[in-house]
């Protein structure tokens, strides 16, 4: 092993140490704006992905990103058409972002985008994506006008990156949220997600069908739900009920 | 409902049909699944060898279903981590010590990904090595599921940079044991109380570990 690959060793485990004294995003922006730079890189921004409801301006983790860029991909909702966002969601390993493979065809915009972020110094890109728990997807995409991505320094590019995602997601942690739901509620969605209808559930429970149809309205309105099926659906991604 | 279900060398007599079905899935998940075909076996077990008197396994089950499982090892003998992986760690100084144990060979079935049977293995781990007085866990794992122990309220530090094995980016990473993890991941794993079940005539761990080292 060469003297080099030794050092970035140490530089990546000097960083990691480094985060765990740190309490605030902007700490953290600036650690990483010193450790990364190194390599290189000039931007960076950690964000979940949106579904298809979300914005990702409501996601976003922290950024050092150019304010015109920011503002024009926002405003843009360029995250849609993203070839780095599309990649993300597809792997599970970091990539340069000239791996992400744009087809015009499937996707006119996606190269107008990589041209824009260019145009603001980011040419070239790492991204690691983070599959998480309970469907959490989000990513850490850090860009620079010319990187050192080199088989020694991504490893280290690597660790570091991943360490930082973890800093900022634990200082910016929401205290966890109890479950929205009632027990009653959670038996009667419980009941729907097997296939019972009210009047099924309202009979199991000892109780009318009204409400049981009341329970579910209720339980609609917690969870911004358009219908029943709607409900089940994010009530089982999110956890709040068990089948 | 999951419960996790303490196997050892003391108790293994009463688990001979699951034990079986366990090392068949290990075979079906780590060669037919993940593709590790330097395991593969005639008899659709995989089995190597530390699976003898001195590991201690986890094993999840749903009534008599095997949906997932892990297996323990002292670091004062001979383990995985030193024999085939101590080029992944940081000075090649591999992390032993009596209340340090290896977790190797972690698995869920596949049906089991999406639902909380991975927050229960991982808390079943937690409170049985707080149960056991051990501070810490080695293991060789893939990048991408560092993020997933996280969030599992786990504290993971590296013990070297991450690389290749078999294809894929893996890291090298001791695992903190903590009242503070364990709480975190039963709350995830929606528990009230412990999952983790002790059938009788399983000594403790530390009783066990071999006087190899001082």
């Amino acid at each position: 092993m060469s003297g080099r690959s030794l050092d970035y060793t140490a530089k990546a485990f000097g960083f990691i140490e480094e985060l765990d004294r740190l309490a605030s995003p902007q700490a953290i922006i600036d650690a990483m704006e010193r450790s990364f730079a190194q390599f290189g890189f000039e931007n960076f921004i950690m964000t979940g992905l949106p579904h298809p409801e979300q914005r990702i301006e409501s996601l976003v983790l922290l950024k050092k990103w150019p304010l015109g860029w920011y503002e024009r991909y926002t405003r843009n909702s360029f995250d849609r058409h993203d070839p780095v966002i599309r990649l993300c969601r597809q792997t599970v390993q970091p990539f340069e972002w000239s791996e992400a493979r744009n087809d015009p065809e499937t996707n006119p915009r996606g190269q107008e985008i990589m041209q824009g972020a260019a145009d603001f110094g980011m040419r070239q890109g790492y991204c690691l994506p983070i599959h998480g728990l309970n469907g959490f997807e989000a990513c850490l995409s850090m860009s620079g006008p010319d990187l050192d991505l080199t088989p020694q320094t991504k490893p280290a590019i690597h660790l570091m990156a991943m360490y930082a995602f973890e800093r900022a997601r634990l200082v910016l942690a929401p205290s966890p949220r109890p479950n929205p739901l009632t027990p009653r509620e959670q038996e009667t969605l419980r009941w729907a997600a097997l296939g019972k209808s009210a009047a099924d559930t309202g009979e199991i429970l000892g109780v009318t069908e009204r409400t049981i149809t009341a329970h579910i309205g209720s339980v609609c309105a917690k969870l911004s739900a358009a219908n029943k099926t709607h409900a089940v659906a994010k009530a089982l991604q999110h956890r709040l009920i068990e089948i | 409902m999951t419960s996790i279900h303490i196997v050892n060398d003391e108790n293994r007599a009463g688990y001979e049909a699951i034990l079986d079905e366990y090392f068949r899935l290990r075979h079906e998940i780590f060669v037919g699944e993940r593709g590790w075909h330097d395991l593969e076996q005639p008899n659709g077990r995989e089995v190597d060898a530390y699976d003898n008197e001195q590991a201690s396994y986890l094993i999840a089950l749903d009534h008599d279903r095997v949906v997932g499982g892990l297996r323990l090892y002292p670091t004062v003998l001979p383990h995985m981590i030193s024999q085939s992986f101590a080029h992944l760690v940081r000075g090649q100084d591999v992390l032993s010590g009596p209340t340090i144990l290896e977790c190797t060979r972690y698995f869920i079935v596949r049906e089991r990904r999406m639902g909380r049977t991975d927050c229960r293995l991982l808390a079943a781990f937690q409170q049985f090595c707080l149960e056991e007085g051990v501070t810490e866990v080695t293991a060789v794992v893939e990048m991408w599921w560092l993020p997933r122990w996280q969030q599992a309220g786990f504290n993971v530090r590296p013990l070297g940079l991450p690389t290749m094995v078999a294809g894929q980016p893996c890291i090298a990473a001791a695992i903190q044991i903590s009242d503070n993890s364990l709480r975190h991941v039963s709350r995830l794993a929606g528990l009230r109380g412990s999952c983790l079940m002790r059938a009788t005539g399983a000594s403790t761990f530390t009783d066990k570990v071999p006087h190899v080292a001082t």
